[in-house]
């Protein structure tokens, strides 16, 4: 049994969902509350089994554990293979963790619950593949499989302009995988096979000619095929124009999962792939990284504090705190194998917590959005001012959300910013310096989200209105609380499993 | 004896006027006459060849471009018949139920 | 008659002559029962199904001094018509009373037609890829006619028939170029002479200059006889308009037989007799490629009627497969080989997919062309939501996303696209298929997001087809691995 268990691990965890899925479908439609239940509970499960995964990791053997190969593709060489790693690993884990949450959260939707409850499952699936995936192929193709759930929860679910925004969504991140696509062909056809390891051993030490280019301008061109990808995920500035109106048009749950599962496929791309595939190119382009990464961390920042609309605020929130993880990639590329990887080292130690961390407080705070739009059906912060008294424990846990995001020392976001600073200041040290600017600004929209919101003169409109949080709600929200702060005031136990990974890596 | 390089250019005309006919002509019938043409042309290369080469089998190929001529003189036909009692018109132009 | 050749024809002789015996049991089914011609009509498929048995697993024949072959190519295609016939009878089963035209005709054409595409899989000669291109096409010709006397059934087949007795004519008059050029119409016999440059049967040796511009020339036309069939640009006009006036039950057949089998014969042809010239039409047949891809796929997205639209799109899928074609030109055995595998399974992917999704359409349609329009599709998803979750599912594979077994299809087509060194090729065929995504996502949102009253008929046989094809686009899609060898080892076996 334990033999079994530990040989398909991974494959349960990835399509225990899937399997939720199928039996969801031969549920009645309108037994919607077996339906609910049902999803929440299949969703618990992956999560223990990831729990369990963790507890069996071991953070000082190198290489991937608990792999898993099969053929699929025979014929040019794809194979189904699925392993982790201290980088994979708490993606895993945020991403059980956080689907439960959301199909919890979900509990109120109250339109087409079954074919809801199906597609978050299979959007679960679809994530947990591209962490899970040892080949090129089955990452490219969980890549894209996410993208269809999405696209109907964004369409179906959502608010007013909802069809604009999953048609945008859809189609920009189909444009920028196309480059992926090929890239993976070229990479498939040169080396004969799909697979990840395989391909950071041989690919960047491909010498010759192919496709009537060097391999050295091939690389060149699928690096920033790859970076185009992924850069469109996180999402990097200029690219990032997808990001606030599939959020704001998205289900509360779908924007959590967007937000805090989603957006780290494009993140955990660069880490996977593009920092092991192409070395020699991302060290030579790194400054256009940190450059970009900078643009989004200021822009993010500058445009979330022009909003009006709350969860616009939250969204161009993420563009400013993913910066952040790009800006640690752009420092460990620039100092791998250096002498100074020990900066890279806590630089890429910040991005991953920094992946982790974004996900705890954005899901928060998209739940909290959430919560308060289903109360007064606005989000216009203009409307709203002074609901503190009305919503005492809405606001407690809304004002400990927002100081997370911030970066409030002790809280989850201040170590994992911190890291990334402390990392990438003596590589970057100008762009770094302005990023700080970025901060500052971080800190004044997250008060005026709070001022606008919790504190000011009450706004008489909404006295006599139930506006508290339920206990539902509270339980959805509070694993995420919880990590937060333990995360800031202990966070030895996710670093030091992802450290180890890095540092390996970063030897060169 | 004539020169196969003589049949070939006559082919090569009738052939090339088919093709006008089809291209230009409106009414349904001579465009089929110009398809016929058309095949007769390659039956007239198939039997130079055939000469050049003295060999049989371009001869016996011309017998199965007929058969295959006379099946769908059967089918076209037919079919202009049909569109005659419909519309009472055979011409090309008034077959617009289709936007093209 | 040999016994071996007996045994290559036999597919064929078992379809055909069962159509024959059909027509006759046809005459004592009462008007009204036709369904029962229908039934015995599946008898055709299964018989031939069984006489493939007989071939000899994995090796070749050759009947008939060498005009037939019988390998792995010819195995694939033959099990890809027949079950596609089988689908397109079960469709029928429903569509013609509901259409009012049900007549026992319809089934011994359409096996008629069937054993013109067998014929076309297996054909070694050029004088049999004619008579197989005929047999294939004159059923058709007529079927496209069978909703007689509407008049836009009428129309279409007259457009149909001229196009296509014209696309005949540039045909033969290429064959007979090439038996000018060779001497032969035998497909070996024409490599041999290309490669030598001596003419069989001559008393002397023909220069060779002027044999390789008649072969040249012979080459060009038989492409365009042949790209008719399989409507790829510029030789595409017809299709829009054949598809929107046939029964859809015909016109799903068309987009899906008379394609696959005119580029049976296409890459017989070109890929076992032309190799030689391959530096000459590889590349014009990569450009006929990409704009069959760009015309076909923009020109979809102004349709707004679901048999145009699909019409577009079978073009713009004749521009995918078409990739297969300079690939398969490559000097290199492992990379031709790889392509014609490709094509045969982009084929069969294209056929399942396809088929359901005509499937759907007929489901929806209603009595007389009614209930095509795009905007009977809105609301689908609500009265009918495993059907729409099906039509959704054709249409990700049509676009080509994963997992379906289009995406399987399309990667590894534009795969030996790059092996062959055809990347901008490729790289058009990945732009495109995003311009693709838009229309075909259209129809998913329409029946998703759009409050509509649409309809659609429940039968069992439409059913049990609409879930056979989706289950196996699913499927593919998931588990390409055998289905995959299967047609990586068809390869045409002829000269090698």
């Amino acid at each position: 049994m334990d033999s079994i268990l530990q040989t398909n691990l991974l494959s349960l965890i990835l399509f225990l969902p899937t399997a939720g899925a199928v039996l969801l479908l031969f549920f009645p439609r309108d037994q919607v509350g077996a339906i609910r239940w049902t999803a929440f509970l299949i969703s618990l499960v992956p999560l223990g089994l990831s729990i369990y995964l963790w507890t069996q990791f071991d953070p000082a053997q190198p290489g991937y554990q608990f792999v898993e190969s099969a053929p699929w593709f025979s014929v040019i060489g794809s194979n189904y293979s699925l392993g982790v790693d201290g980088i994979s690993l708490p993606m895993v884990l945020l991403t059980t963790l956080l689907t439960p949450l959301a199909v919890l959260f979900s509990f109120s939707v109250s339109d087409k619950v079954k074919a809801y409850m199906i597609l978050f499952l299979l959007l679960e699936t679809g994530s947990l593949g591209v962490f899970l995936a040892l080949d090129l192929l089955i990452f490219f193709v969980f890549y894209e499989v996410g993208l269809i759930p999405m696209y109907f929860l964004i369409n179906i679910w959502g608010s007013a302009n909802r069809q604009y925004a999953s048609l945008k969504f859809i189609l920009y991140t189909m444009t920028a995988s196309l480059g992926l696509l090929l890239s993976t062909q070229i990479i498939g056809l040169t080396l004969g096979n799909f697979s990840i390891p395989n391909a950071a051993e041989f690919w960047p030490k491909l010498t010759g000619s192919f496709f009537g280019l060097t391999a050295e301008g091939l690389r060149v061109a699928a690096f920033w095929a790859f970076v185009v990808a992924f850069a469109l995920k996180v999402p990097v500035w200029p690219l990032h124009t997808w990001l606030p109106d599939a959020h704001t048009e998205a289900p509360t749950a779908g924007s959590v999962i967007l937000a805090g599962v989603l957006l780290k496929l494009g993140a955990y791309g660069f880490l996977r792939l593009v920092l092991p595939l192409y070395p020699v190119e991302s060290a030579q382009f790194a400054p256009w990284l940190a450059f970009f990464a900078l643009m989004a961390i200021v822009a993010g920042a500058y445009a979330s504090f022009g909003q009006t609309d709350f969860k616009r605020l939250v969204a161009y929130s993420s563009i400013n705190h993913m910066g952040f993880v790009v800006l640690g990639v752009a420092a460990a590329a620039a100092t791998r194998a250096t002498a100074n990887a020990a900066d890279g080292i806590i630089a890429l130690n910040g991005a991953v917590l920094q992946m982790f961390t974004h996900g705890l407080s954005s899901a928060g705070m998209f739940l909290l959005v959430g919560v308060i739009y289903d109360r007064t059906h606005t989000r216009n912060l203009e409307e709203f001012g002074g609901l503190f008294p009305l919503a005492p424990v809405f606001g407690g846990i809304l004002l400990f959300t927002s100081m997370g995001s911030l970066g409030l020392p002790g809280l989850a976001g201040f170590v994992s910013e911190f890291m990334v600073v402390r990392g990438a200041w003596p590589v970057f040290t100008v762009f770094t310096a302005l990023a700080m600017l970025g901060l500052l600004m971080t800190g004044a929209y997250i008060l005026k989200g709070i001022y606008k919101s919790i504190y000011g003169p009450l706004n008489q409109k909404w006295v006599g209105h139930h506006l508290e949080i339920s206990t539902r709600e509270v339980i959805a929200i509070a694993p995420l609380l919880v990590l937060m702060l333990v995360i800031g005031v202990w966070p030895a136990w996710l670093v030091g499993v992802i450290n180890e990974t890095i540092t390996r890596f970063m030897a060169g | 004896m004539i020169p196969t390089s003589y049949y070939l250019a006559l082919s090569a005309v009738l052939f090339a006027i088919g093709v006008t006919g089809v291209l230009t002509r409106r009414n349904a019938i001579i465009v089929f006459m110009s398809v016929e043409l058309m095949l007769n042309s390659a039956n007239l290369t198939f039997v130079a060849f055939a000469r050049q080469f003295m060999d049989l089998s371009g001869q016996v190929f011309v017998f199965f471009v007929m058969v295959v001529a006379a099946a769908e003189v059967a089918v076209g036909l037919a079919l202009i018949v049909a569109i005659f009692r419909s519309k009472q018109s055979i011409s090309l132009d008034e077959l617009n139920q289709l936007k093209g | 008659m040999t016994q071996t050749d007996f045994i290559v024809l036999l597919p064929v002789l078992v379809l055909a002559g069962w159509a024959l015996v059909l027509l006759l049991v046809d005459l004592f089914v009462p008007a009204g029962r036709k369904a029962l011609t229908g039934w015995l009509a599946l008898v055709g498929p299964a018989g031939a199904v069984l006489a493939l048995t007989l071939w000899p697993n994995g090796g070749a024949l050759t009947g008939f001094g060498g005009m037939l072959a019988a390998d792995g190519f010819a195995v694939f295609l033959h099990l890809l018509f027949l079950g596609s016939a089988a689908l397109i009878i079960l469709l029928a089963l429903t569509y013609l009373p509901r259409a009012g035209i049900e007549r026992g005709e319809f089934y011994v054409l359409l096996l008629l037609t069937v054993s013109g595409m067998l014929l076309m899989a297996q054909a070694a000669d050029l004088i049999v890829v004619f008579l197989a291109l005929e047999l294939l096409s004159i059923p058709l010709y007529i079927l496209a006619g069978f909703a007689r006397p509407r008049l836009s059934s009428e129309e279409s087949a007259m457009k149909y028939f001229l196009l296509g007795a014209f696309a005949s004519g540039f045909f033969v008059y290429g064959v007979a170029l090439t038996y000018g050029a060779a001497g032969s119409t035998n497909l070996n016999a024409i490599v041999t002479a290309a490669q030598t440059g001596l003419v069989q049967g001559a008393a002397a040796a023909q220069a060779l200059p002027v044999a390789r511009s008649l072969l040249v020339a012979g080459a060009a036309l038989i492409l365009v006889g042949l790209g008719f069939k399989v409507a790829a640009v510029p030789f595409h006009m017809w299709t829009p308009d054949v598809y929107e006036g046939a029964p859809s039950v015909v016109t799903a057949f068309m987009s899906v037989g008379a394609k696959a089998g005119g580029f049976a014969a296409l890459l017989r042809v070109f890929v076992t007799a032309f190799p030689g010239l391959a530096p000459q039409w590889a590349s014009l047949l990569a450009i006929l490629a990409a704009l069959t891809m760009i015309v076909g796929n923009f020109a979809a997205l102004r349709q707004g009627n679901i048999k145009r639209l699909l019409a577009y799109s079978s073009i713009a899928h004749a521009g995918y497969i078409l990739m297969a074609l300079p690939a398969a030109g490559s000097s290199f055995a492992a990379q031709s080989d790889y392509a014609v595998g490709s094509a045969l399974f982009y084929l069969l992917a294209y056929a399942l997919t396809t088929l359901g999704a005509w499937a759907v359409v007929m489901a929806v349609e209603r009595q007389e062309g009614d209930g095509l329009a795009l905007t009977d599709y809105a609301g689908l998803a609500a009265r009918r939501p495993g059907l729409a979750l099906a039509m959704a599912l054709f249409m990700f594979s049509l676009t080509g996303l994963p997992p379906t077994a289009g995406f399987i299809a399309k990667f590894s087509l534009f795969r030996a696209a790059i092996d062959a060194g055809y990347l901008w090729l490729a790289i058009v065929g990945v732009l495109t298929s995003l311009v693709s995504a838009y229309y075909y996502l259209r129809v998913v949102v329409l029946m998703f997001m759009r409050p509509g009253a649409a309809q659609a008929l429940a039968r069992p046989t439409l059913d049990l087809a609409v879930g056979v094809t989706a289950l196996a686009t699913l499927l593919i899609g998931l588990l390409p691995g055998p289905l995959l060898d299967l047609a990586q080892r068809s390869v045409l076996t002829l000269t090698r």
